[in-house]
């Protein structure tokens, strides 16, 4: 039964028939899932880039000697009396003044409405930097003060003329004078870097918000996690892999870790709180405890990847070094380590991405809370309290303030960010050590 | 020296797990001369090999039992460690397995790890002298920095040969050095064989029965994990005694 090879038979037809449809779900389900993630970037970026962008007001402020100097004396405890709240008088009385002499018409606004465009922390700011360097105290100088988050948002589309009739933290005079004094160069927008810098801030204060103490707490856990997950991971898995006897210990082991790996990470949460703080006694909210919850975490996720790149390092350079007469310990720290070095590099490059990113078990050992100071540098600062980026996204997507979710969107950006840099420095340590045997 | 085992084996049985792969064999290897191993795949002529420089020791299952002495000392013995034993006897490989660094550190390793040369110079002088002696010099000089694994593959099992006769072994063990080799490296190798017999007690392992013929002296035919017949090559391929030996060089098993 032989006919033309021109003519494809039922049974051929149907195979590619087969192919065909195989094809054609695979292109969908890519599709589907490039979609998604181009929708997710979309929305991340259109919402989170704003935060990058900052309004500021910038106007002479003198700092006069009667007023805040009062006993003059140049005592920096005696002007800590002067509290935030007089400071935050000064600073609209300046704002006002600059106004008039701009030639500015204000219509019916007071100066204290006027105040109410200035961010509260701005005060405070003002405040620091008198109380560091006295000597200011009798100048005038060129302030820059954070614009109220609802100036901030009018300028970043989330306040408009008709919200901000039915909104008592602002109103449109308010809004009206703002574009008077952009157009006067009073009002200026501006790369934001106190987004980077600043500590959180409270619930009204959305525009003073910053990642600082948050980077930092997951800078010192990503380096508890680093000098403490490395060493151990690696060394657990060169003995299991290169000394431990085969047997049903070494199996049930073996098991548990693949196990460890996959459990919810919110109990390595509840395991660092009992474990750490309430039977090792230490702070809560600290880097060192984060920390060191995340090594219990990223443990077997680095042990992992780390037997299968000793794994593929071939026996042959195992009997090699063996048959020249160097020992087990020689064997694998001058031949074998070496060579799974990329593999247990890129795995540790994952795993503390993975860490970086988690938030569950965090919750649980109380770094969620308000944190204003930062942390010292370590050793000392990792037991200071400190918050963590991925906790940071989640507390400010719970606050009220729509200024708020340009933040929390802004700092998913800096954490894709962090996380990109991470996964690149693994591309590229996997590419320069290729296996080269 | 001729004339003089090196190293004797008495009913060594070797088990893996349950299997049992070699039984009672009794070996007397000449010191310089090359001692050929032959017989069928799976045989036990490669376990007998790996017994000699206690590579077996690696394989967890692996039992090895019997008496095997190396200038009368049981190595075996619990006081012996591996390790010292395997300074002495070197092994090279059925495939090159050079290490993927220069080729100077391939060989200097050896040295290196049993400090065996005071100095740079010394090491350099060691590092040659092996080369040398594995006749690759000329290939290799004006690149002693160029990784190992860049070589071809007859100068791969070369480097391997002067990786492993760095550290002066006495007893050097191959395992089928030719088998992944093309015609005109196996030659350049048999060749250095027979110029190392000079020196070292070599043992090799071969399939190739004409291999066997053209480099040792001596030659033990295993077949189904014993020994059936062990005498001077020459008289194993003309006049064998065992009329299984007869079949297989005749070609009818194996």
């Amino acid at each position: 039964m032989s006919g033309s090879l021109l003519i494809q038979d039922a049974r051929t037809q149907k195979r590619h028939a087969a192919e065909r449809r195989f094809r054609t779900y695979g292109l969908l389900a890519i599709s589907l899932a490039m979609a998604a993630l181009l929708w997710l970037l979309l929305s991340i970026f259109s919402q989170g880039m704003p935060a990058f962008r900052q309004t500021f007001l910038t106007f002479p402020v003198t700092l006069d000697a009667a007023v805040l100097d009062q006993e003059a004396n140049r005592n920096p405890a005696e002007m800590a009396k002067i509290t935030t709240i007089f400071y935050g008088k000064h600073l609209a009385r300046a704002l006002a003044d600059e106004i008039t002499a701009l030639g500015i018409a204000t219509g019916t606004m007071t100066a204290k409405d006027i105040g109410a465009m200035i961010s509260e922390q701005s005060a405070a700011d003002l405040r620091d930097r008198v109380l560091a360097d006295p000597g200011l105290i009798g100048t005038t100088i060129s302030f820059t003060a954070l614009a109220n988050g609802r100036i901030d948002g009018y300028y970043k589309g989330r306040v408009s003329m008709a919200s901000a009739a039915k909104d008592k933290n602002t109103s449109p005079a308010k809004l009206a004078l703002a574009d008077k004094l952009r157009a006067a160069g009073v009002l200026t927008i501006d790369f934001n870097l106190g987004f980077l810098t600043r500590p959180d801030a409270s619930d009204k204060r959305p525009e003073a918000a910053g990642l600082g103490i948050a980077v930092v707490g997951s800078l010192y856990m990503m380096l508890v996690v680093l000098v403490l997950a490395l060493p151990i991971a690696v060394g657990t898995a060169v003995y299991l892999e290169e000394f431990a006897p085969r047997n049903r210990w070494s199996d049930l082991i073996e098991v548990n870790i693949s196990n460890l790996a996959a459990v919810p990470s919110i109990v390595y949460g509840i395991l660092g709180l009992a474990l750490f703080i309430n039977f090792g006694g230490l702070p809560r909210s600290a880097p060192i405890v984060g920390g060191l919850v995340l090594v219990l975490l990223t443990l077997p996720r680095i042990i992992i990847p780390t037997r299968a790149a000793l794994k593929a390092v071939p026996p042959s350079i195992r009997d090699a070094a063996l048959a020249i007469g160097a020992s087990r310990l020689q064997t694998v720290t001058h031949h074998v380590l070496p060579l799974a070095m990329p593999g247990i590099l890129t795995g540790t490059i994952i795993g503390l991405a993975q860490a970086l990113g988690e938030s569950a078990p965090l919750l649980l050992i109380g770094m969620v809370a308000f944190v204003r100071d930062f942390p010292a540098a370590p050793p000392a600062g990792l037991f200071d309290p400190a918050a963590a980026l991925p906790v940071q996204i989640y507390n400010w997507t719970q606050r009220g303030d729509p200024g708020f979710v340009e933040r929390a969107s802004g700092a998913i950006i800096v954490l894709l960010v962090f996380l990109l840099v991470m996964n690149a420095v693994a591309i590229y340590l996997r590419r320069k050590y290729e296996r080269r045997w | 020296m001729k004339d003089t085992n090196k190293i004797e084996a008495r009913r060594v049985q070797v088990h893996y797990g349950q299997n049992h792969a070699l039984r009672d064999v009794d070996v007397d290897i000449l010191d310089k001369t090359v001692t050929a191993f032959i017989g069928p795949s799976g045989c036990g002529k490669s376990t007998f090999l790996r017994c000699l420089n206690r590579m077996n020791d690696t394989i967890p299952t692996c039992r090895v039992q019997g008496l095997i002495t190396m200038d009368g000392e049981d190595i075996y013995d619990a006081r012996v460690d591996p390790v010292q034993l395997r300074a002495r006897v070197g092994m090279v490989f059925q495939k090159p397995n050079p290490f993927p660094k220069s080729i100077y550190d391939n060989v200097a390793y050896g040295p290196k790890i049993h400090g065996l040369a005071r100095n740079k110079a010394e090491l350099d002088e060691m590092v040659e002298l092996a080369i040398r002696k594995a006749a690759l010099w000329n290939e290799v000089k004006d690149r002693m920095q160029a990784p190992g694994t860049s070589l071809s593959g007859g100068q791969q099992q070369r480097l391997c040969i002067a990786r492993a006769i760095a550290t002066s072994p006495e007893v050097l063990l191959m395992d089928e050095p030719c088998s992944a080799l093309d015609p005109i490296a196996t030659a350049q190798i048999e060749e250095l064989i027979d110029d190392l017999r000079a020196q070292f007690c070599v043992v090799i392992v071969t399939h190739s029965m004409q291999q066997a013929a053209r480099v040792s002296q001596r030659t033990a035919f295993f077949h189904l994990g014993s020994l059936v017949e062990y005498g001077e090559t020459g008289q194993i391929f003309t006049n064998p005694r065992d009329p299984r030996t007869e079949s297989y060089i005749t070609g009818r098993i194996g």
